[in-house]
């Protein structure tokens, strides 16, 4: 059975991300901004700063190469960015400590990466011509908002669940 | 040196920049097919998607009767006034629709561009990542959907089907910023202007059709349809309304800014048109001749 849980999780917050900008009106509070779901990234830095790199690494190289086959139809943006991104939060918590706000800051700061790499990924091959300020200000903050709330709302049942995780790993 | 090079990490890193780029290049290829693990992935996580979705839609539909009911008495008043007029444009719509067909009998023409079948299809998912704007339904091959399809909802044009696996297709929305994504429109007035819908403005949220010659009169308000010329789609499927005119880049010829009908988020159900009268063959283009009747 722990042996599914995680695989399980991701593929749940996999196709949740899907659905939430499925339901998600035209505005959202009178704004149109677009809100961007990035659960799956949240739940594999989760996992990189409290199981280990190596267990994040892995789960971020499949679920982004699913990610780019099954919803964006270009291989690689987010095969490559995703433990790109993975390795460099594991690099950054190996200074600081693994305290919940840190962890939440670093969180933050691996969906802006990962949103600003996309989006140059994108304006390089064409797929975009939003300037880089209407990108900040349509894209970027709504996008944090909406991923920091999440963070703070799921951000301890994660953690709780992947450190139990590592102890059952260690005791085995 | 040697040093520089013995370094893992940065060969690791150099290794992996070269696989992503032929990884982007050989997906940004003119594909008329996916390849099969592609195809064998989108249908496994279709069929999760579908098993999640399909529950959701039910959750979501409930809430949604809730809300309608709520206002039923006032919609249903406002109806009852629109129920009258309808049916007198009704027995128009058939006189002039058995005038059409008499008058077709006698020219001989029995296909137009206009006939379509329409196949309906639920939306299973969608890109959440939104710079690729795409949604992913729960209808492929066995049911008869190819390629380049026009799909639309109950309010217009939302696009078209980008890839197609056995149990499930990937519909890419007029939204989405794809230079390859013409569409053939007419603007529909006292005389029919012909342009291309091309390209969407991300910020007003608007789309744009260009190509439309500069002498062309356009007005706000004028709506604009599918012209069925493209060789995929029919004619006559809504669009949008007209709402600003402008010169284009270099004053030769016009771009109009174009609300679009259907709105392109909250979509749940879709239509996929097939064309009934087929598309003409490419030989026979290409070779100049004619066939003989």
């Amino acid at each position: 059975m722990r042996k599914f849980l995680l695989p399980l999780l991701f593929l749940f917050l996999f196709i949740l991300e899907s659905l939430f900008v499925q339901y998600l009106p035209k505005k959202v509070f009178g704004f149109e901004r677009i809100l961007v779901p990035h659960f799956l990234i949240i739940a594999i830095l989760f996992l990189t700063i409290f199981v280990g790199k190596k267990q994040g690494i892995i789960y971020a190289a499949i679920f982004g190469l699913l990610f780019d086959i099954v919803y964006v139809e270009i291989i690689g943006i987010y095969f490559f960015l995703y433990p790109f991104i993975a390795y460099l939060i594991n690099k950054l918590m190996q200074i600081m400590q693994a305290n919940i706000i840190i962890v939440f800051l670093a969180t933050l700061l691996g969906i802006a990466l990962l949103e600003i790499g996309v989006y140059e990924m994108n304006s390089l091959i064409h797929v975009t011509t939003l300037d880089f300020l209407s990108f900040i200000n349509l894209r970027l903050y709504p996008t944090l908002i909406l991923n920091a709330v999440f963070i703070i709302i799921m951000g301890y049942p994660l953690k709780r669940l992947f450190e139990k995780h590592a102890e059952a790993l260690r005791a085995e | 040196m040697p040093q520089f090079f013995l370094n893992k990490r940065l060969i690791i890193l150099l290794v992996s920049i070269i696989v992503l780029v032929a990884l982007i290049g050989f997906s940004l290829r003119e594909r008329s097919k996916l390849s099969w693990p592609e195809q064998f992935i989108k249908d496994t996580t279709g069929w999760a998607q579908s098993l999640v979705s399909k529950p959701t839609h039910f959750v979501t539909g409930f809430f949604e009767n809730l809300q309608d009911l709520q206002n039923t008495y006032g919609e249903n008043k406002e109806l009852k006034a629109r129920l009258e007029k309808l049916v007198s444009l009704e027995s128009q719509v058939q006189e002039l629709n058995k005038d059409n067909k008499d008058l077709r009998d006698i020219l001989g023409e029995k296909k137009t561009l206009r006939d379509f079948k329409p196949l309906p299809a639920t939306v299973i998912g969608r890109n959440p990542d939104r710079w690729h704007e795409m949604i992913i339904i729960d209808k492929g091959n066995l049911n008869g959907i190819e390629k380049n399809m026009a799909v639309v909802t109950a309010s217009g044009l939302i696009g078209k089907v980008k890839s197609v696996t056995k149990f499930s297709s990937t519909v890419q929305l007029l939204s989405a910023m794809d230079p390859k994504n013409r569409i053939s429109a007419v603007i529909q007035g006292e005389k029919e202007v012909y342009g291309f819908v091309q390209g969407f403005d991300d910020k007003q949220k608007l789309l744009l059709v260009k190509s439309i010659p500069s002498g062309a009169k356009i007005e706000k308000g004028q709506k604009v349809i599918t012209s069925g010329l493209g060789g995929v789609f029919p004619q006559g499927l809504m669009i949008g309304k007209v709402v600003d005119v402008k010169p284009d880049q270099y004053g030769l010829n016009q771009a109009a800014y174009v609300k679009p009908g259907a709105d392109f988020y909250d979509i749940n159900n879709v239509i996929v048109i097939k064309r009934l009268m087929t598309q003409p063959d490419k030989k026979a283009i290409s070779n100049g001749k004619e066939e003989e009747l």
